[in-house]
């Protein structure tokens, strides 16, 4: 090695403390930013292989009934590699005390032999007896049961039933149960009679012979089989394709990994700029250094190697240290995605290709940071390098902005000082201020954001005047039910809604409604609400106005409503927050006014217990009048499903925050140590003319406590409307929604108090060591 | 041969313009030892500096053995020193994070006119000859004023220049010790390289072959 490379490595040597500094900081930011790389290749990999691995139905037919006939002539079909038949139908499900739970039942005409979108045993009985009901792993906590316990299920034309629940299985392709707030059951046919519905299976899951991930094709295919099955007299009432080879969260996984890889990225640039800062101090102690260099024969090129080399010293140190972090952080991650998402990672392996991105950007950042630095401090001519005396002679008091700091204050003080002496070095000072404020605007724009959501759902749910819905089982008269509803005490007010689904270009949902509805109040954005007396008017909310291009105000169009047209004009427009498409109709336009499927109830106590009681009065009431409610769904269940998605963006903001607090406050801590180390000699004057170790102690922190308070500032400047933009970004692309902004001021004080804090933290070892450096060493020094 | 023709160099400073060389005619013999003395501020350092190739000057040639160097780039200009120039500095400027060898060695590095296995052996040599081969493994800072001095003078010889240039290299030391580095710059220019030392010191008469007296820019006596 020549001499060139050990003055590389000695002179960081030397510098050991602070390279560690700068080092931890760069390896926090890649190891940040390995541990979410690694988490996409690993998560990606796996959810997709595990939803493979169930053999998932390229399309799903729902028929008005299956038999062995029609399921072997559609297997005729070459492009149909397999078609299986199951049937699933909503009920409820009750354990104990418990109020009853939604439940979506599952049944499978032969558990041995299931070909498409496979179950997983789990735990305890497979398949299940008659008698019995497998639960989805996830579903447990939903439905509050153990296996061995007893549950009562009834599905919307049956009768109450005991089953026992003899086992778990995972059902890969199915929502998470807790975030849906759902049980999933699985059952065989003959449970099925059991518990009073017919033995027929309704809806096919079949298997496309080859291209099995080209969408085209396989819509192909489907128009086929579609054709077969109408032959053969049946009805299909819906088709599902889902996205082939893709778990349903697959998308929403991706988006969110991508936005932690790219503020990983960010955290990676934040920590370059201490390396900006160390190369900078560096080179500026080292001009003398580098004028010697030149005079005794070294070129621009072979000086500014040293320094390069430094940085890829600094960016392979933190590599090394990072990746082993990163792999740490990313088997944390994966597992709370897994955990989120209900499914199984089986390995943990991370492809080579994220070792060699991280190792590229983790070494090129700290090089790409130094080129400034390096490239104009070897620039300086010799003469001037040689005739620098080092940087405590620069001078403070040449510009008007020096001037005006003097006018602070009036008389000298501590605080006086640290505001003057925080400003001597402004590039320095921007650079840690740029990562200090970068940590307040994350953390602020967490909090912003978590208070814009819930102020976002607040709005939402305001909009509902109704406590709990009611799902019928099927159409029934709304007569009946009044009747019920008049029976059951603590009801303040109901409607019978009828809920539906149409298609234009997409499918959506439509709402037939009271036109004088005192249950819902849409926030009008455009037109106007329905009003008494409408007959064919038509609201949308903004989720189906920006999908079909129809669905303007002032258009007329017609819906196919269960079977039968309906032609409507568009009057206006309701702004509806993380809703699905939806149009609200008159009652009174639908074909049959007087039948409703669906309740919508304004209690007198809202309290949980409450709501439980009223659910099952009423259930006995309408079960009296012969009405089966399939379901229901209370407006604190609702919230919870909404409070549950919008938890991970507020976790992981304020994770993003602490990460880059963490990187700004080991910015401050270097640039505090090079503050001191450049005013060393300044120091020693004051010691000699009588300062305490105490007061240069409490003179350092005081700077940092100042560089501190700057960045709240800005960061409490900025946070507005950077939180606005990163809420809205955020939430678009997760929940497809906007915010309703609002600023959480007890964020301020929250970064205030924090700010201090950190800045106190971080310059209280420069400090410490400032104050035990003896008059004769700071005078000495050179 | 060094020849300087009509050299002037002027700074601007905030106070106006400073004329800290004015028409400067100097010629110097290969193996001479010129001194040039004068006062501080005489202007001494940049007509080291305009020989060095440190500085260029405001007008007028610098030719050092057919080369003019003014008109060579930064760049050309290191790679000429490192072959052509030994520098001596007053304060030493030894680098302290690496071991005297080290330091002599650098210049064979940034030059590369040594070979590589070779570098070692002949840093310790130069720093026998200077009468420090003792301390070749020590870093700077346990050395005294007059040992880094000697250490500054083998890495000024590191890459066998023809001309060494030494501004003010004893300005820093004792007596002792000065009369003693000023012996090993006779003892450099007795084996044919040329020297010209930059000083106020009374004793370097005794040593030098021509003493240039520079005084406001302009040689008085030469």
């Amino acid at each position: 090695m020549n001499t060139i490379w050990r003055k590389a490595i000695r002179d960081f040597w030397h510098e050991r403390a602070r390279t560690a500094l700068v080092v931890l900081a760069i390896a926090l930011g890649i190891s940040a930013f390995a541990a979410v790389l690694s988490s996409y290749a690993i998560l990606t990999r796996e959810l997709d292989r595990g939803y493979l691995a169930t053999n998932p139905a390229s399309a799903v037919f729902r028929v008005d009934s299956i038999d062995d006939e029609l399921v072997k002539a559609i297997l005729q079909n070459p492009e149909v590699s397999d078609a299986e038949p199951r049937r699933s139908i909503s009920g409820q499900i009750k354990a104990g005390p418990v109020q009853w739970r939604n439940l979506v039942l599952f049944v499978v005409h032969d558990y041995g032999n299931i070909r498409v979108s496979k179950l997983v045993p789990e735990q305890g009985a497979w398949p299940p007896a008659t008698g019995e009901i497998l639960i989805e792993r996830d579903a447990f906590q939903v439905a509050q049961v153990n296996i061995g316990d007893a549950v009562f299920v009834k599905t919307a034309n049956g009768v109450e039933q005991p089953l026992v629940v003899s086992g778990s299985v995972h059902d890969v392709g199915q929502a998470q149960a807790r975030m849906e707030n759902i049980v999933y059951g699985y059952i065989n046919l003959d449970t099925l009679v059991q518990l009073g519905e017919e033995p027929r299976l309704d809806q096919l899951n079949i298997l496309v012979a080859q291209n099995r991930f080209d969408e085209d094709h396989i819509k192909r295919v489907v128009a086929d089989v579609e054709t077969v099955i109408k032959s053969r007299g049946h009805q299909v009432r819906r088709i599902d394709v889902p996205r082939p080879g893709k778990h349903p969260h697959s998308d929403l996984t991706g988006i969110l990994l991508l936005a932690m890889s790219s503020f990983g990225l960010f955290v990676l640039v934040l920590s370059g700029i201490l390396v900006i800062n160390l190369l900078t101090a560096m080179m500026a102690s080292q001009v003398r250094q580098i004028g010697v260099m030149k005079a005794i024969g070294g070129t621009r090129g072979q000086i500014a190697r040293i320094y390069f080399g430094q940085a890829l010293f600094l960016g392979i140190a933190a590599v090394i240290v990072s990746v082993p972090l990163g792999i740490i952080g990313s088997r944390a991650l994966c597992r709370y995605m897994a955990m989120f998402l209900n499914f199984d990672i089986n390995s943990f392996a991370v492809p080579w290709w994220v070792y060699l991105l991280v190792a590229v950007i983790g070494i090129a950042a700290p090089l790409v940071a130094a080129a400034l630095p390096v490239l104009r401090g070897t620039a300086v001519p010799v003469r001037v390098a040689l005739s620098d005396f080092g940087l405590s002679q620069t001078t403070f008091g040449a510009s008007a902005f020096d001037r005006a700091l003097t006018r602070i204050g009036g008389t000298f003080s501590l605080i006086v000082l640290a505001i003057r002496n925080s400003f001597r070095r402004r590039v320095r000072l921007v650079l840690t201020l740029l990562t200090l404020t970068a940590g307040g605007l994350f953390f602020l724009s967490a909090l912003n954001v978590r208070a814009s959501m819930i102020n976002t759902l607040d709005h939402m749910f305001a909009a509902g005047k109704f406590d709990l819905s009611i799902f019928l089982a099927r159409p029934y008269e709304f007569e009946k039910i009044q009747r019920a509803i008049a029976n059951t005490p603590r009801i303040v007010s109901a409607e019978g809604w009828f809920v539906t689904e149409a298609s234009l270009v997409s499918r959506f949902t439509v709402v037939a409604l009271p036109a004088d509805t005192k249950l819902l109040d849409l926030e009008i954005i455009e037109g106007r609400n329905l009003a008494p007396g409408d007959t064919d008017a038509i609201v949308v909310n903004n989720v189906l106005a920006g999908r079909e291009a129809k669905m303007r105000v002032g258009e007329t169009v017609t819906l196919r409503i269960e079977g039968a047209e309906s032609t409507g004009r568009v009057v206006g427009v309701a702004r509806e927050a993380f809703s699905p498409a939806v149009a609200y109709i008159p009652l009174s336009s639908i074909q049959h006014p007087e039948m409703i499927n669906s309740l919508r109830l304004a209690l007198k106590n809202t309290d949980a217990d409450a709501i439980s009681l009223v659910k099952s009065d009423l259930d006995r009431n309408l079960e009296r009048e012969g009405v089966r409610a399939s379901g229901s769904s209370s407006k604190s269940e609702r919230r919870f499903g909404f409070d549950q998605h919008m938890l991970m963006i507020y976790v992981f903001l304020i994770v993003m925050s602490a990460i880059i607090g963490g990187v700004g406050g080991l910015g401050l801590m270097t640039t505090m140590s090079l503050n001191v180390f450049e005013r060393r000699r300044e120091m020693g004057v004051m010691r000699a003319l009588g300062a305490t170790p105490r007061i240069v102690w409490l003179m350092v922190v005081a700077e940092g406590v100042v560089i501190g308070m700057l960045s709240w500032a800005i960061a409490g400047l900025l946070a507005w409307p950077l939180s606005k933009v990163i809420g809205n970004l955020l939430v678009r692309m997760l929940l497809h929604g906007g915010l309703d902004f609002t600023f959480e001021p007890l964020g301020l004080l929250i970064w205030l108090i924090v700010s201090i804090g950190l800045s106190a933290l971080a310059s209280f070892l420069p400090a410490w060591k400032a104050s035990r450096v003896t008059v004769r060493e700071a005078l000495a020094y050179e | 041969m060094i020849t300087l023709n009509q050299v002037s160099k002027t700074y601007e400073t905030p106070a106006g313009k400073f004329a800290a060389l004015k028409d400067i005619d100097l010629q110097i013999q290969p193996g001479e030892f010129v001194g040039v003395v004068g006062k501080s501020g005489s202007g001494k350092s940049t007509l080291l500096n305009m020989v060095a190739g440190i500085d260029r000057p405001t007008s007028g040639t610098v030719d050092i053995a057919g080369t003019a160097i003014q008109g060579l780039s930064e760049n050309k200009l290191a790679v000429w020193r490192g072959r052509n120039v030994g520098f001596v500095f007053q304060f030493f400027q030894l680098l302290p994070t690496l071991t005297a060898a080290e330091n002599v060695m650098l210049p064979m590095d940034f030059s590369g006119s040594v070979p590589f296995r070779e570098r070692r052996k002949r840093a310790v040599a130069l720093l026998e000859r200077v009468a420090v081969g003792a301390h070749a493994d020590k870093l700077p800072a346990t050395l005294s004023g007059g040992e880094q001095q000697r250490v500054a003078i083998a890495r000024a010889l590191a890459n066998d220049p023809p001309l060494v240039l030494a501004d003010e290299p004893t300005g820093n030391l004792d007596s002792v010790t000065a009369t003693a580095i000023l012996d090993l710059f006779r003892d450099m220019a007795n084996r044919g390289t040329t020297v010209v030392i930059a000083t106020h010191e009374a004793g370097i008469a005794r040593v030098i072959d021509r003493r240039i007296e520079i005084s406001d820019g302009a040689i008085l006596k030469q």
